[in-house]
């Protein structure tokens, strides 16, 4: 991949995602909008996240996944409006983004449902092309 | 006596959120429904079980969509009053031979297979749940209607005449373009974009479908445009009523 196909990856994501954790190095997560600054410098650190970036990985294991979808979701969770509600169910459930959160951090089965999910969308976006 | 083709019935309750389903299912049926088809849609109040069980007797027809709040055991419809139990042999009973789809949660985990079992052409429905988004009113926006547009693709193209098996695969294309538009196309930039490409991953991954993948209800929309008339006609549409015939025997065996 190079620098400007990078760029060009960004440039399909959303503002939001851009600025979410993505990619694990060494232990410390890293957004697309750092890792692609990373590897506009050239640094070594950017050589290791465009690597991640061309094979569509985001460079975990799976218990620093769940940790990662976990930030992201909470992130992306608390930036709304904290009681209305946004989310339901055909079970007759009805969620504000705050009632969503205290299912995740609890780790209901709902909770694990949205964990997972997130650990899926984390694999799409890291193979937008 | 077999389930009639090119005839379906719409439960549509609007209750509990459940506009939130029914309004574009609505739309989607006029949109896509074909000249010959006997279409019922019982909407609000008249979705329950009482009237229901009345047009599947009067009707009998070969396709079934059910809107409505579910279980791993039981389909609910208006008032979340219970139209399926999968314990109950007499209500299984009311979708044998015909092609049930259920957009409710849960509903895979042992109704939809009782449903099979119990003679039901096929089943599609949800093993976990459906999740939907409520951050505008009942279809006002492409947000909310996004998780039904995919989950309803599946009737759009048996109205379209494709088979329960081609209606499956357009659903889960319809159920990538959805994701594809809220991750990198026009909706990318949506406040709740990212939960809405979310919703849909999850409803994908739960999505099931059970049973005869061949079965077709009506015929190909626009099979006949566009073809020259010719003498040889009027046998084709014998050949095509014998056709018919097995074809209805074929199914409720």
């Amino acid at each position: 991949m190079t620098k400007e196909l990078a760029n060009k990856w960004i440039n399909k994501l959303s503002e939001v995602e851009k600025d979410l954790p993505l990619l694990l190095v060494d232990g410390y997560a890293y957004t697309p909008r750092i890792a692609v600054n990373e590897i506009m410098n050239g640094s070594v650190l950017g050589a290791r996240l465009q690597a991640l970036i061309e094979m569509g990985k985001f460079g975990t294991s799976s218990l620093e996944e769940q940790a990662i979808a976990k930030v992201r979701l909470q992130t992306i969770l608390a930036s709304k409006p904290q009681d209305k509600p946004l989310f339901a169910t055909m079970s007759n459930k009805v969620f504000t983004p705050a009632q969503l959160m205290e299912e995740i951090n609890s780790g209901t089965q709902i909770g694990q449902q949205w964990l997972n999910g997130e650990i899926s969308r984390m694999s799409q976006i890291v193979r937008v092309r | 006596m077999p389930a009639l083709a090119n005839t379906f019935l719409f439960v549509e309750p609007d209750d509990n959120y459940l506009n939130y389903a029914s309004v574009p299912l609505h739309q989607i049926i006029e949109a896509n429904k074909q000249a010959g088809q006997s279409i019922t849609e019982l909407m609000g109040v008249d979705a329950n079980p009482a009237k229901i069980k009345e047009v599947l007797s009067t009707l009998n027809p070969l396709v079934f969509l059910g809107c409505g709040h579910g279980s791993p055991t039981v389909f609910t419809c208006q008032n979340l009053a219970p139209l399926l139990h999968a314990e109950n042999s007499q209500e299984l009973a009311l979708m044998k031979e015909r092609i049930v789809l259920l957009t409710s949660c849960l509903t895979a985990q042992q109704l939809g297979p009782a449903l099979v079992d119990a003679g039901a052409v096929s089943y599609a429905g949800y093993q976990q749940e459906f999740w939907f988004y409520i951050g505008d009113e009942a279809g006002a926006s492409r947000a909310v209607n996004s998780p039904f547009l995919a989950e309803f693709q599946f009737i759009t193209s048996l109205l379209r005449g494709k088979s329960t098996g081609e209606a499956r695969a357009d659903q889960l294309a319809k159920y990538d373009e959805e994701i594809a538009y809220w991750t990198t196309g026009e909706g990318k930039n949506h406040a709740d974009s990212s939960e809405l490409a979310q919703i849909l991953n999850l409803n994908k991954s739960i999505s099931v479908f059970l049973g005869e993948a061949s079965v077709s209800p009506s015929p190909q929309a626009g099979a006949l445009e566009g073809v020259p008339i010719s003498p040889a006609i009027p046998f084709a549409i014998a050949f095509a009523s014998v056709g018919y015939v097995i074809y209805k025997t074929t199914i409720a065996k």
